[in-house]
């Protein structure tokens, strides 16, 4: 664990050299949707902000299940898939 | 000299002559009917119509009282953050809803089910939904409070539109289905009892 958290410190100085927005819907995207509605870019800022090795997924689907906001309160997100695609095209992917 | 027209009556005097024959000359009496209400001496008057009774107001759209979920939630007890941004198909929760006591909470949440007006409507159907999906085995023993709630959602909706209907019918019945899935070997049987038009999803 000790590793996995000195894994992510190392990548909290790193930051994405490009950004695109997302044409087609996928599990990736799904997750990046959930990310960007808690307020963070994806899961790298995630957990370099909240200071967590792990966020909570939903085992059946591996869809992000809840994350604590900046301001500390919680967003809870369904098993489903929650990004419809009228939605898919204002999701943003970052490139490391 | 009087001229008697033949086969006429003899002529009677004057006071015993048809007092409806008499019709005082350059007078015309009116036959315009007068509306009344009804049971009174009025009424049994001739030329008088019996207005119609006035309406009962069994069809007439009720306002809900304010319900409980209201009230706390406008004191600010529950833990849900309001957001002015917000897309609106999302709670922000205060504090993690697997540390809520569902006890006291999901009843309240239920209570609010009765509510049609944003954003306790919404915030009742969405954090219900929050709850369950999160909730896990805190929700069995709540299932007893959250009967009687139900019961009165889902048989209180005639007045509502049938768009409202629908998703709150639809939500009630995912739920009694829920408690009936993780309820355990009684648990169709007490919902049944307490919900008798619920059908069951595991049994035939």
């Amino acid at each position: 664990k000790k590793s996995e958290v000195s894994g992510v410190m190392a990548k909290a100085d790193i930051k994405p050299k490009s950004i695109h927005h997302a044409k087609k819907w996928s599990d990736d995207v799904e997750n990046l949707y959930r990310f960007q509605q808690a307020g963070y870019r994806d899961e790298v800022e995630y957990k370099q902000v909240k200071q967590v090795d792990m966020v909570e997924c939903w085992p059946e689907t591996g869809f992000v299940k809840k994350l604590q906001r900046r301001d500390n309160t919680f967003y809870y997100y369904n098993k489903q898939r929650e990004c419809e695609d009228k939605e898919v095209h204002k999701v943003k992917v970052y490139v490391y | 000299m009087v001229v008697e027209k033949a086969g006429s009556s003899p002529p009677k005097p004057a006071g015993e002559r048809c007092p409806q024959q008499q019709e005082p000359l350059g007078h015309v009496k009116k036959r315009q009917q007068q509306v009344c209400d009804g049971f009174t001496i009025k009424a049994m008057m001739k030329n008088t119509v019996v207005r119609g009774p006035p309406l009962a107001g069994a069809f007439k759209e009720r306002p809900t009282k304010p319900t409980a979920f209201r009230k706390f939630y406008e004191r600010g007890d529950f833990p849900i953050a309001v957001e002015h941004d917000t897309k609106g198909n999302k709670i922000a929760w205060k504090v993690e809803i697997e540390k809520l006591d569902y006890h006291y909470y999901l009843p309240l949440f239920f209570d609010g089910l009765c509510e049609m007006t944003f954003p306790y409507e919404f915030f009742a159907r969405q954090g219900i939904h929050d709850m369950l999906e999160h909730g896990g085995n805190k929700i069995l023993p709540v299932i007893p409070q959250l009967i009687i709630p139900i019961k009165i959602n889902s048989g209180d909706g005639i007045d509502y539109s049938q768009q409202k209907r629908e998703n709150i019918g639809d939500l009630i019945q995912e739920t009694l289905e829920a408690f009936e899935r993780c309820g355990g070997e009684t648990a169709y049987i007490n919902i049944k009892y307490m919900v008798p038009t619920y059908q069951s999803c595991i049994l035939n």
